[in-house]
């Protein structure tokens, strides 16, 4: 359809985003927290043909991976006793080890 | 079926015991080192006991992160702006590849160090929502239960946050593409 449209109208297809409109959601679309499934379509769309775009989101993408990478580790032991105390409270040997928070 | 108690131990151990990996990821983030994050758990762990009984079982996550969230303004502790990555650590990574023919190692180690710098320049405001949602990998809805703040409000900041970060690597001559856009993104976070 985009193809037929363009070559006798020589614009975008009412569907098709421009960049300002894929730089409002792109936070939302890296994401993956559309809801709207057809409006991530087209805007993953808009990033393939579209460079600068496209550069705009590599440059997120590559924040959100050094973040991502950055997570430090979860130290086993502390993991390992939080797990060991909850699996006690569920099995009702009530509240073994720490006073009342409240 | 079984004895009150049971269901109630059914249900901790269905809707809570997975999600002890999680809490205390975000525990981090709140507090900054693991050792105040394990007693925020474990605390957290209490409370979700004590209040099982009464859980519907809708959302146990978005549940569990109001509980560790007022747990942890009950416990009145200020969180500590810094320990994200050891700087030192960082220098010492960068010097490792200074040697060789690791250009490419060492241009995206100083992008990843440029990132980490930018990172905990920001704010709290705005560096804890990027922990909640970059490094801990949180939804905007959950990273809102935990700040207790609006959706809109979580997209604003981490929006902004972001664009701060990015501000940095074009600063430091790490911008990957053209730089001026004319449709740059709102910062109410408004879907």
């Amino acid at each position: 359809m985009t193809g037929w449209f363009t070559r006798l109208f020589g614009g975008k297809p009412s569907d098709e985003l421009d960049c300002h409109a894929v730089a409002e959601q792109l936070q939302q679309y890296l994401d993956a927290e559309l809801d709207d499934e057809d409006r991530a379509r087209l805007i993953a769309l808009h990033l393939d043909k579209c460079r600068d775009c496209g550069l705009e989101a590599a440059a997120y993408e590559r924040i959100k991976s050094t973040l991502s990478a950055s997570a430090p580790d979860v130290p086993a032991e502390s993991l390992e006793r939080l797990r060991s105390f909850g699996e006690r409270l569920a099995r009702g040997e009530g509240e073994p080890t720490r006073p009342s928070p409240t | 079926m079984g004895e009150p108690d049971d269901t109630a131990a059914a249900a901790f151990e269905r809707f809570v015991l997975p999600e002890i990996d999680l809490l205390l990821r975000v525990a981090r983030s709140l507090t900054s080192n693991y050792a105040e994050a394990e007693d925020l758990v474990q605390d957290t762990l209490l409370r979700a006991y004590r209040g099982i009984a009464g859980f519907d079982g809708s959302y146990p996550r978005a549940w569990l992160l109001t509980i560790l969230r007022n747990t942890h303004i009950n416990r009145n502790r200020r969180r500590r702006p810094d320990l994200l990555r050891d700087p030192d650590t960082a220098l010492a990574q960068l010097a490792d590849t200074s040697g060789g023919d690791r250009a490419d190692a060492f241009i995206d180690r100083s992008i990843d160090t440029t990132i980490l710098d930018a990172l905990d320049a920001l704010d709290e405001g705005f560096r804890l929502v990027v922990e909640l949602v970059d490094i801990d990998g949180l939804s905007y809805s959950e990273a809102a239960d935990v700040l207790d703040v609006p959706v809109g409000t979580v997209m604003s900041r981490l929006h902004r946050a972001r664009r701060r970060i990015r501000g940095q690597l074009a600063g430091s001559g790490f911008e990957p593409g053209p730089s001026s856009r004319s449709g740059d993104m709102r910062e109410d976070g408004t879907r």
